[in-house]
């Protein structure tokens, strides 16, 4: 075949597919918001109480729900992947044991969500008694996001060019104050937006809160240890369990209501690294 | 013209008098049998050199042949690099660098090292130079000031950037930035400064000022440059080093250390001949 036929045939063969993946991401998008998007945006519906009985309740505890869990999962895991991170690209050397680690790591990341859902029933909600409630929600969300954590936030600090080290290094600077006045402000951009992306996943999980924060409240939580009912797990509910008769609104505003929360969470990630990144290099460190 | 025994004997008048000049000042560091490995992998044998104070020293050879790992052992940035390990002794002032007992932060404060790519740090010319100082826990503002604005003066690069202190470092020119490692180096006050190919990655005119700058920092300091460019060591060294790894693969050795005139005007070895003249490496 002549050189530049095939050129072509390639060319359009990579924009067909990139088009199809295009379409369907676009489909989903449009399908979630045909169905939702009035419901959602209704202040009566995201703001409103549920009901148990009678058509009309809205969401404002499980919006709440979803929201303080989250805050909670970062709160937790973000300390325990950054000290894990900071150890494996900085202290531990490259051998049997960080690839270990690593290999729990990925296998940690591909077991499904329900998994973690009854293990953390049987530990936190069972085993030590605290019951349905947003902390044990957010520690199984906690150890969901370990693994994606780390990875991103590992990433962030491999991103800091070597040479950087060096160079405080050969300043006199010990290992610890090169960490932190040097690796850490540098790698914070590429930290926050690892932070700050899985919580769109922390906010979608349904399977792992269903058996740990509660279904239905109608309170809006106050302390970790009460009892919660994150967006996702309601949806699930609302659509499998519940006795309103408008529950296929409740699930449809719900699920584009989660879009929304999404969009806004990616948006807020990527314009805080680059403000971040910004003041950086004009020195505001 | 000269006859070239008549240049032989200048040059032989002219080592003395270094000689001389060297006897006096003593020397500041010297390496006895260094050795160093990488893994299994040797990659210096039996290093001997003395380095007067106050002169520089230039380390010449071909790639690979471990001037830049010779250069790492003084201030023992090697150390960083796993599974590496050191034969043999280097002295500072008398005091060998390698003994358990010598400690590396204050080694590396009082032997600074400049990189082969600028690499300040992305935060503000000030932030740059004012922080060895800051690690070292100085914390008085006045005190900083002045250190900076010194050291950026011994830099030559106090006039061009004493209007944007507050700026990024990373917004200077390529040559800007080199000088600027130089004086953040130069701000703890170290006795020592090794330079790693400090303009490979500098145009003509910013590898200039570099050099006119190292030839001031002789006055006060002791430097031990590596260097690609045989006429940069030619022009600004007092002694230089000629390194080789003869055969791929077995350690780098130190063929010639003598006096830079000599090395490059009437080398003993014939492989320095070779090297210098261009016809390998």
């Amino acid at each position: 075949m002549h050189p530049k036929t095939a050129d072509r045939i390639a060319t359009v063969f990579f924009w067909t597919i990139g088009l199809i993946t295009l379409s369907i991401l676009l489909f989903i998008i449009l399908e979630i918001f045909g169905r939702g998007l009035l419901t959602a945006l209704k202040p009566s519906f995201f703001w409103g109480q549920p009901k148990t009985d009678a058509p009309g309740g809205g969401v404002r505890p499980m919006l709440f729900s979803s929201i303080y869990l989250a805050c909670l999962t970062i709160l937790i895991s973000l300390p325990i992947s950054l000290g894990a991170a900071i150890y494996m690209n900085e202290f531990a050397r490259r051998g049997r044991f960080t690839n270990f680690i690593r290999f729990c790591l990925d296998s940690l990341a591909t077991l499904p969500s329900i998994v973690f859902g009854i293990f953390g029933m049987t530990l936190f909600v069972i085993r030590l008694r605290w019951s349905y409630c947003l902390l044990a929600g957010a520690c199984t969300l906690a150890l969901l996001n370990l693994p994606i954590f780390l990875r991103s936030t590992e990433e962030a600090l491999r991103q800091v060019p070597q040479t950087y080290r060096e160079a405080s290094m050969s300043l006199g600077s010990t290992r610890w104050a090169t960490i932190r006045k040097v690796v850490l402000p540098t790698a914070m951009p590429g930290i926050i937006t690892g932070a700050i992306l899985p919580i769109g996943r922390i906010m979608g999980e349904s399977a792992a809160v269903i058996y740990t924060t509660g279904l239905f409240v109608n309170f809006l939580p106050r302390s970790p240890l009460d009892p919660a009912a994150p967006l996702a797990g309601y949806i699930w509910y609302a659509q499998t369990e519940a006795w309103v008769p408008d529950y296929r609104q409740i699930v449809n505003g719900g699920a584009a209501l989660l879009l929304i929360i999404v969009f806004l969470i990616n948006y807020l990630a990527r314009k805080l690294a680059k403000v971040y990144s910004e003041k950086k290099t004009l020195g505001g460190i | 013209m000269k006859s070239n025994l008549e240049v032989e004997n200048l040059i032989v008048e002219k080592d003395k008098e270094v000689g001389k000049e060297m006897a006096k000042l003593g020397n500041k560091i010297e390496i006895r049998d260094l050795s160093m490995y990488y893994d299994s992998f040797k990659v210096l044998e039996n290093i001997t050199m003395s380095i007067p104070c106050r002169s520089i020293v230039a380390l010449i050879g071909p790639s690979g042949c471990g001037k830049s790992s010779l250069l790492r052992c003084i201030n023992r940035m090697n150390d960083l690099i796993p599974n590496s390990k050191v034969e043999g002794e280097i002295l500072l002032d008398g005091e060998n660098i390698y003994n358990p007992s010598c400690e590396v932060i204050e080694l590396r404060r009082r032997v600074g090292m400049v990189f082969q790519k600028p690499n300040p740090f992305p935060k503000s010319v000030y932030d740059n130079v004012s922080f060895g100082p800051q690690v070292m826990g100085i914390d008085n503002k006045k005190e900083m000031d002045e250190i900076v604005e010194a050291s950026l003066k011994k830099a030559a690069l106090w006039d061009e950037v004493k209007d944007k202190l507050r700026t990024s470092a990373l917004s200077l020119s390529g040559g800007q930035q080199q000088r600027l490692c130089i004086a953040r180096a130069l701000a703890v006050q170290p006795e020592v400064i090794l330079f790693d190919e400090p303009c490979s990655a500098l145009d003509p005119v910013a590898t200039q000022k570099i050099e006119d700058l190292l030839i001031e920092l002789k006055e006060n300091y002791t430097i031990v440059i590596v260097t690609h460019n045989m006429q940069q060591a030619a022009r600004i060294s007092d002694i230089t080093a000629f390194l080789l790894m003869e055969v791929q693969g077995e350690p780098g050795r130190l063929i010639e250390y003598s006096d830079t005139n000599k090395i490059f005007t009437n080398p003993s070895d014939y492989r320095t001949e070779r090297y210098i003249t261009g016809r390998f490496g």
